[in-house]
């Protein structure tokens, strides 16, 4: 299983969950984040903004799911069809054991996730 | 090393907190998060609404809503990492859907700002298991 870590822009979080959703993963935990990329902030007329606000949205998915999850989070969180700096970026890691609270249910990498 | 991320309802917060303590793990990191998992609705969202409280009934409406939760990270030797997750899962097992999940990881290093020290002596934890 992998952890997919993607940080967005606030206002396509709607967008990028409910693409999740439709393409059949609509387990997602959110978290308020702040940063900046390569451009170092963003300047608007006098003012240097150094961190701005972010979305991170973390989903454990099946590896073999990779490529869906990630074409699914780019296609509805790039603005416009070029895309701009600050729509984000998203890293992959590996996820060991997967435990559900609930029915104590253990997945491990040989044993997929089913959700 | 291993990171354990465990998403759990936010009035079970200070209960695993204080039984991974008492386990003998102190070093965590907590946020709170908003999350949603397969379910349609948490359970106990569902017993809000019904006792009227306006925040409940909100967050009933059609769509994909998140859900309020904490979200707690640990990173702690290989040899600790089932304590923790028994722990957790002790603490808040309700058997309802909307409990949460836990995530174990692998960690590739670790550093202990103060001193430099890197690898498993950077956790505190190493002496439990020394």
């Amino acid at each position: 299983m992998i952890m997919v870590r993607a940080i967005i822009r606030p206002e396509k979080v709607d967008e990028v969950l409910a693409a999740l959703m439709y393409a059949g993963f609509p387990a997602v935990t959110k978290m308020d984040v702040y940063g900046r990329g390569k451009q170092r902030g963003m300047k608007v007329g006098e003012v240097t903004y150094d961190e701005l606000p972010k979305e991170m949205i973390f989903a454990v998915v099946p590896a073999t799911d990779k490529e869906l999850v990630v074409e699914t989070i780019m296609k509805a969180a790039k603005t416009g069809n070029k895309g701009a700096f600050g729509d984000g970026k998203i890293f992959i890691s590996d996820v060991d054991e997967v435990y559900t609270i609930s029915s104590g249910r253990k997945e491990t990498a040989s044993e997929p996730v089913v959700a | 090393m291993k990171e354990i991320l465990a998403v759990i309802r936010m009035n079970k917060m200070n209960e695993t907190k204080r039984a991974l303590a008492d386990a003998g793990i102190a070093s965590i990191t907590a946020r709170k998060v908003m999350g949603r998992g397969v379910g349609k609705v948490d359970y106990l969202l569902l017993q809000g609404a019904q006792a009227g409280y306006e925040e409940a009934i909100n967050q009933l409406g059609p769509g994909p809503k998140l859900i309020p939760k904490r979200m707690l990270m640990i990173v702690v030797p290989d040899e600790l990492a089932s304590k923790v997750v028994e722990t957790i899962t002790k603490v808040n097992q309700t058997g309802s859907p909307g409990d949460g999940k836990i995530f174990v990881m692998p960690v590739k290093d670790s550093v202990r700002i103060r001193t430099g020290e890197t690898g498993d002596v950077a956790l505190d934890e190493m002496e439990m298991v020394a």
